[in-house]
């Protein structure tokens, strides 16, 4: 350790008039993983895509090995030894893990490249680095967390020295994380460094060995990281500048009266496979049941049928009373449902309108966006600033382009459009994703008070933390299945047992 | 607040620059052409703006084509929006003017009846044969290209078998081509001894008209479901229901382009009515980056081309053909344009992470 293989120094990057960085220095010494925390738009994805040449920064310089490079290109930067994983992945589900690496090595056109070559140099690196992936397997066929393995495959591929994970735990399950800490450290051992972007603090204190902390886009903190002695509360003062609980208040006693009511609900996916099986469950006013499962075990078909937009195969839905088995995402929306969807970019968010705009979806056709005939821009904008700053959402104007926000302010923009209204049923699926953890403070903090306030709460997450904190019950679901509904008192340990399907009799509540 | 306003106004120009520069381009391009063809650029364009703009008659007939051009490249923009490509524009202005002619030749009412009668039932022409449309792609998920082209064809050949056969004037002498509107019915000249007609008043509403309806709700909802169908759906609307409804608005506007062609110029039907409008509005639309004001005045761009190309062959002997290169070249540079800009929006959004 001590020698310093990137060194950036005085980078900023001015969207508009606004400071995405402002004058950061970074340094990253070999064979370390360094983590890089901040708030949602505090800069960090912008100091990362200036690193792989997808921005150009307006100042600073980046030295490699000491030695000064301007980076004009992705492909450039890989040349350099730099690999970068984005949160999204950029894989072509039709295609097979080779053409995929094939794709994202930013080559150009000529000479062509050799798919067995490239075979043999992903049956390498998966050897070397314990990757595990078949590079003939169709990316449909996998995992979230084989996925984001091909993509670290295709960062690598190239003699890579420095590894940028952008928020790669975001999408993972628990083990699915574990495993891919296994691999950071092998690419640590091999010398590799690696930079980790991640809200989730426990994370960065059990794998990192220094973290830099952005805010506002500007460099507030470096510390080393001492596992017996960091602690997460001080990685949170300095993102936040204060300290961060997560100390709810929530009101005694939920009432017995039914918002939703689910019966032998049974589902197929688009495959035909069956999603749901014989599901039944009632969610009650001022409370919130917890789906609690691992990714992938019907979560996302359960939301769709409660929302209108899948067809359930049988069994029924009732919400206040009303049978809505069948009914229409429109119609369910009249009955007062709020959704946060998992996909914000595919289902939640029209990513090339303003802030504005993706705040009234559901209700600009209504009094007060539209006046007479017209939509009144008016009333939007000043709604949009409201909501901007009840949800502190980081942009200087609300004509800004979704697409133009970070991440975790995507996200926010969403919740604040469904959290808005005072709706009967609230549907939030992995509400906090992406969230850094004062926002992810306060969206657990309006979920529960939501609930005080009586709304019927249905909260889908992978994140047993968040679970823990708001649920009032907890329903755990794996391959379709109920696996019970147990109260929060059973205990992580056992809720963790039941989402991988093991079960132990008793457990109902 | 201000911020706002000026973003506004910035966005604008950045709207027009794109048009403009294709525009640009495609002139520079056909400068070269000129050239290597041995003609002088100078003379080609001189006659060219002349052609078009040179005398009231010129001017005239530059608006009296533009009139149509710009009507159904309105109904094209209205599908564009929604992703729709309704390229069927020919097929739309024809059934609007068959319905009109047909109305007006019948029918023996007083010429106001007719008037209003005809424009009710080319407009409601429009919406049904764009309805049918919208159902087949809506509810049998038929690509709306083949469609839309394959009607082309269809409403040519009913026009074709109407003019030769049961709506074939009888006293006309076997020409293949319909009685004569009432004179009174028809739209009255603006300018003596030329053809310009009031129905340039009706395409001036419909372009207002159409500015103003995308800033209603359903003007948003169909923008909605041109950017995202799987949002549209998740927020509650019906998008089976908005396609039908986009697809009838986009064909009205064509059939009323038809409607005010029979009763401001043509006064019968005849084979071939609509010639190349349908393909010329399509660009029209594009140019005009589907927007009701930029597609006038590209409306007008156009027409000028076609009017002036006409004079440039006669006067500087420089074959109408440099016209079609020239709208040609604009189409590629406009499509050039265009896959740019979603190339460099995907360099500056799309990679960013989260
Ligand atoms: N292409 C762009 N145009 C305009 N503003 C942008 C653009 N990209 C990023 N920004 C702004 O720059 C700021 C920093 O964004 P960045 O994506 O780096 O944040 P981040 O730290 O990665 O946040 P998150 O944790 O939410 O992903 C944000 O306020 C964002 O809105
Ligand atoms: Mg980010």
């Amino acid at each position: 350790m001590g020698e310093a293989i990137l060194q950036m120094k005085g980078i900023s990057k001015f969207f508009g008039d606004m400071a995405a960085n402002d004058n950061v220095n970074f340094s990253l010494e070999k064979g370390t993983v360094h983590g890089l925390l901040g708030e949602n738009g505090a800069g960090k994805t912008t100091l990362m895509n200036v690193l792989f040449g997808l921005l150009k920064p307006d100042g600073g310089t980046i030295f490699i090995e000491g030695n000064p490079v301007t980076i004009h290109s992705p492909a450039q930067a890989m040349e350099l030894g730099i690999g970068m994983v984005h949160q999204h992945f950029m894989l072509v589900p039709t295609m097979t893990v080779t053409e995929n690496v094939m794709l994202g090595l930013h080559l150009p056109k000529f000479p062509l490249l050799n798919p067995s070559l490239v075979k043999q140099r992903i049956n390498e690196l998966s050897q070397q680095f314990a990757l595990d992936v078949d590079p003939d397997a169709l990316i449909s066929q996998l995992s979230v967390g084989q996925q984001q393995r091909v993509e670290i495959i295709t960062a690598l591929y190239h003699e890579t020295t420095i590894l940028i994970l952008d928020e790669p735990t975001a999408v993972l399950t628990p083990d699915e994380a574990k495993e891919l800490f296994v691999i950071l450290r092998t690419l640590k051992a091999h010398g590799t460094s690696v930079v980790l972007i991640s809200h989730k603090l426990e994370e960065i204190i059990a794998i990192a060995d220094e973290v830099t902390v952005l805010r506002n886009g500007e460099l507030v903190g470096f510390t080393k990281i001492d596992k017996e002695v960091t602690r997460k509360e001080d990685l949170s003062a300095m993102m936040v500048g204060r300290e961060v609980s997560f100390d709810f208040k929530k009101q005694k006693g939920t009432s017995m009266h039914e918002v939703l009511s689910v019966r032998e609900l049974c589902v197929n996916n688009e495959r035909g496979v069956q999603a749901l099986d014989h599901m039944t469950f009632t969610v009650r006013r001022g409370e919130i049941l917890a789906i609690a499962g691992v990714d992938g075990n019907g979560q996302k078909e359960l939301c769709e049928v409660l929302t209108g937009l899948r067809q359930p195969g049988s069994g029924a839905i009732t919400l206040n009373g009303n049978d809505i088995t069948q009914a229409s995402p429109k119609q369910i929306n009249e009955l007062n449902v709020a959704y946060v969807p998992e996909d914000r970019q595919k289902s939640g968010l029209i990513m090339d309108w303003d802030i504005s705009k993706n705040l009234v979806l559901k209700n600009f056709r209504k009094k007060p966006f539209t006046k007479g005939l017209f939509l009144s821009k008016k009333e939007m904008d000043e709604a949009a600033e409201q909501a901007v700053e009840a949800f502190k959402i980081k942009t200087d104007q609300v004509s800004t382009l979704v697409k133009n926000l970070s991440g975790g302010n995507q996200q926010k923009v969403i919740l604040a459009r469904e959290l808005a209204t005072d709706p009967d049923l609230l549907i939030v699926s992995h509400p906090t994703r992406g969230l850094d953890i004062g926002a992810m403070e306060y969206v657990r903090s309006i979920l529960i008070a939501k609930r005080n306030a009586g709304v019927g709460v249905l909260l889908v997450s992978a994140d047993l933390e968040e679970i823990f904190q708001t649920a009032d019950r907890i329903l755990v679901i794996y391959n379709g299945r109920v696996m019970g509904i147990v109260n929060p008192d059973v205990g992580i340990q056992k809720v963790g047992q039941m989402m991988a399907g093991i079960t132990t009799g008793e457990a109902h509540a | 607040m201000r911020n706002l306003v000026i973003k506004q106004a910035r966005l604008g120009i950045q709207n027009l620059l794109p048009s403009l520069i294709s525009v640009l381009l495609a002139c520079v391009v056909t400068t070269f052409i000129l050239l290597l063809g041995g003609y002088s650029p100078v003379a080609a364009f001189t006659n060219l703006f002349a052609g078009a703009f040179g005398n009231p008659y010129r001017l005239s007939e530059t608006f009296v084509k533009a009139i149509p051009i710009a009507v159904i490249a309105l109904g094209t923009s209205v599908a564009f929006r929604a992703q729709l490509w309704n390229i069927g524009g020919n097929s739309q202005y024809t059934v609007g003017a068959i319905v009109a002619v047909a109305v007006n030749i019948y029918l023996d009412l007083p010429p106001l009846l007719l008037f209003l009668l005809s424009f009710l039932a080319a407009l409601l022409a429009g919406l049904l044969f764009g309805s049918l449309l919208g159902l087949m792609k809506a509810k049998l998920n038929a690509n709306e290209v083949i469609t839309t082209l394959m009607f082309d064809y269809i409403v040519a050949f009913l026009l074709s078998w109407l003019v030769y056969g049961p709506m074939m004037d009888p006293e006309g002498g076997g020409f293949p081509q319909t009685a004569l509107i009432p004179d009174a019915v028809m739209f009255h000249k603006l300018l003596a001894g030329t053809r310009l007609h009031t129905g340039l008043f009706v395409a001036l509403v419909l372009v207002i008209l159409l500015y103003l309806f995308w800033k209603t709700p359903q003007g948003l909802t169909i923008n909605m479901v041109g950017h995202s169908k799987s949002v549209a759906k998740a927020s509650g609307i019906n998008v089976s229901k908005t396609i039908v409804f986009t697809m009838a608005l986009s064909a009205a506007f064509a059939a009323l382009a038809g409607w005010i062609d029979a009763l401001g110029i043509h006064g019968r039907l005849q084979d071939n009515l609509p010639g190349t409008l349908g393909s010329v509005a399509i660009v029209v639309a594009l140019l005009g980056r589907l927007h009701p004001i930029g597609i006038a005045f590209s409306a007008i761009f156009f027409s000028a081309l076609m009017v002036g190309g006409n004079t440039m062959q006669r006067f500087a002997g420089i074959p109408f053909s440099l016209v079609t290169i020239i709208q040609g070249l604009v189409i590629i540079f406009v499509i050039c344009g265009s896959v740019f800009e979603i190339a460099h929006s995907r360099k500056q959004g799309g990679s960013h992470d989260a």
